[in-house]
């Protein structure tokens, strides 16, 4: 009985995950939609727990949950419209998007069953050593440039929103 | 799987044992909340010279029950909210990441939720996840003091996740694990990380009495300041559960503190006794709690750029070098740790015996700037 | 029973193509940043998944996976500035409004 944990706990997680992601499209209101998103990364969270990749998960939620959606309700937060109730409603484009997501989203579902487990898996000792020792081993440089990008980026969110009477 | 007491079947033996773990963590954490709003008007009363709680109970010790009591009964008032969800929903966002936090501390050899192999990553995930609810509580209040309090309290709390995560960077490095457990196991005796790696544990302090919102840097939530800022339409029941969430975050601060710096069960005996492990690691934790009480009770409040700025330009260079010292030195004598414990004094002394001299010469610019404004 | 490889490139797929159809239609700004978002998590499910299953020596997915995380909160940042600013320029983050490049 203790076997179907695993499949259960995934059927659980991809439900949430899924619904949670179409009511971030689908919702009226736009703070519905940062909080469903916080929760989609949190089902996305724990299935990286079930694919044994603790460490990964673990800087999902702290960057994700943590900073992202923080950061998403502060732009959700300054820049207030007015209410546009049934928005989707009369949204022209969602015909023409429909047609062409899910065909595409059917077929690539179905046929990614088609990649099969490889013979032997690996041993669940968890993500942690491989992924320092690559990250900082043969990634190091890469490790770096990525220090660079956030400095840039940091930089730049802060000269953007800067206003110019100062 | 693994089969109860007296022989009882794994089948039943796995979920009881969940219920009795969260039974367990919901008694620690209330009445470990209960414990300390007691002890924490006891003893600011005594520094500042007072009595506190006398009359309910034997010196005052059911004030508690009667301050729980009050709270319950209070009236629900709800304003007119920008968000009626997320109003109700803030408070368990700020108390569930606590609750959550007590599965990886170690009590006891072998008293210890799960080990997991990343337990350091995953407290200071789940401390990151309080923003979110602050946030969110000081926006949803329809209220411009919430709003600008939630909006501090955020920047102050994602400032210094920084010092705090560089801190105990610094004990991963000499460990070499970020498992707890293991942690808490390379520290038997008196060879506790403490004597070698002092600056991180004074660094992590600051940023864990910045992290929980505590004096001196609770201006987002101080009575005195824009009105309890996020707090402020928070009335009864929903205001106990952001208090009970606050001290629950500070045992858990105590927590990592005494696992990562003083050894977290080790004390006299407990190798003969393993469940003697829980008391020492209990007192070591109350210990800090009772620290973080008496610098409430005697520090002033920071303002809001002050905490900032000794944030970003004082612990996060000091805590930067910190690491580049400790690897540094840890690369160039892998066998022995005592240059580093050499190193991480000396900055520890010159943190201490800088801060005076900067502040001298702050004063001293500040009342030039003062006389040749006023001249 | 561990679940099958193809059960999370499955729901990696249908969370990316979710994620497309909501830049598509939606029309405020800050939700089609909501929705880049869900589509790199579904990247970074699939990456995950791979990685875990075929190449867990070295972890070569995960690490990827890491530097996604990177250039995403680079992003957010960076997108959230560019909204601000232009809802400075004029009170609207509606992209079917923000037509013109000059005024």
């Amino acid at each position: 009985m203790f076997d179907l944990i695993e499949p259960a706990l995934f059927a659980i997680l991809t439900i949430g995950s899924i619904a949670a992601g179409a009511g971030v499209v689908l919702a009226n209101r736009i703070t519905t939609s940062a909080l469903l998103m916080a929760f989609t990364f949190l089902n996305v969270a724990g299935m990286f727990v079930l694919l044994g990749a603790e460490t990964v998960a673990m800087f999902q939620v702290l960057i994700y949950v943590g900073a992202i959606t923080v950061l998403i309700l502060y732009g959700v937060m300054f820049t207030p419209q007015s209410p546009r109730p049934y928005g989707l409603f009369f949204q022209t484009q969602k015909y023409w998007a429909a047609l062409f997501v899910v065909p595409i989203a059917i077929f690539v579902a179905l046929t990614a069953f088609s990649f099969a487990d490889p013979a032997v898996m690996g041993e669940k000792g968890g993500d942690l050593v491989p992924l320092a020792t690559s990250i900082f081993g043969d990634f190091a440089f890469a490790f770096e440039v990525a220090s660079v990008l956030l400095l840039a980026a940091m930089v730049g969110a802060i000269v953007l929103v800067k206003r110019d009477e100062e | 799987m693994p089969v109860g007491p007296f022989g009882l079947d794994p089948a039943i033996w796995a979920p009881l044992r969940l219920v009795i773990a969260v039974l367990l963590v919901i008694g620690l954490v209330f009445n470990g909340a209960l414990a300390q709003i007691y002890l924490e008007r006891k003893i600011q009363a005594i520094i500042q010279d007072r009595v506190g709680p006398l009359h309910t109970g034997p010196w005052g010790l059911l004030q508690t029950f009667a301050d729980a009591i009050k709270l319950l009964g209070k009236e629900d008032i709800r304003a007119r909210l920008t968000d009626k969800w997320f109003f109700l929903a803030a408070p368990s966002i700020v108390f569930s990441p606590m609750v959550a936090s007590y599965v990886v501390i170690p009590f006891a050899p072998g008293i210890v939720g799960v080990d997991l192999s990343v337990g350091l990553l995953y407290l200071t995930t789940l401390g990151s996840m309080t923003v979110l609810g602050i946030v969110i509580a000081g926006w949803a209040s329809n209220n411009k003091y919430s709003l600008i309090g939630g909006l501090r309290s955020a920047g102050q709390l994602i400032s210094y996740e920084v010092p705090q995560i560089l801190s105990l960077i610094t004990v991963v490095l000499v460990v070499g694990t970020l498992s707890m457990v293991g942690i808490a196991e390379s520290q038997p005796g008196w060879q506790m990380h403490v004597f070698v790696l002092p600056l991180a544990f004074v660094t992590y302090f600051i940023a864990g009495l910045a992290e929980t919102n505590r004096n001196p840097f609770d201006l987002p939530e101080a009575e005195s300041e824009l009105v309890a800022g996020f707090l402020t339409e928070y009335s009864g029941m929903r205001w106990a559960i952001f208090f009970l969430a606050e001290y629950g975050e500070i045992t858990v601060v105590s927590a990592i503190v005494t696992t990562l710096w003083f050894g977290a069960w080790h004390g006299p005996f407990v190798e003969v006794f393993p469940l003697l492990g829980v008391l020492w690691f209990t007192l070591k934790a109350y210990f800090f709690v009772l620290v973080f009480m008496w610098i409430r009770a005697t520090l002033p409040r920071l303002r809001i750029d002050q905490l900032m700025s000794l944030c970003w330009k004082v612990l996060i260079p000091l805590t930067l070098a910190n690491i580049l010292i400790t690897s540094i030195l840890l690369l160039a004598f892998p066998t022995t740790l005592v240059p580093v414990a050499i190193a991480n004094w000396i900055l520890l002394a010159g943190f201490v015996l800088a801060l005076p001299y900067f502040q001298r010469r702050r004063l001293a610019t500040l009342r030039e700037r003062l006389r040749t404004a006023t001249a | 029973m561990a679940v099958p490889l193809g059960a999370f490139i499955a729901v990696s797929a249908v969370l990316f193509f979710i994620g497309a159809a909501g830049v598509l239609v939606r029309r405020n700004a800050v939700v089609i940043l909501m929705c880049v978002e869900l589509m790199l998590n579904a990247t970074n499910l699939a990456l995950v998944a791979f990685s875990r299953r075929y190449a867990s020596i070295d972890e070569r997915g995960s690490v990827f996976v890491v530097f996604i995380f990177v250039v995403a909160a680079a992003e957010v940042a960076v997108g959230l500035a560019i909204i601000l600013s232009l809802y400075r320029n004029r009170p609207t983050v509606d992209v079917d409004e923000i037509k013109q490049m000059r005024g």
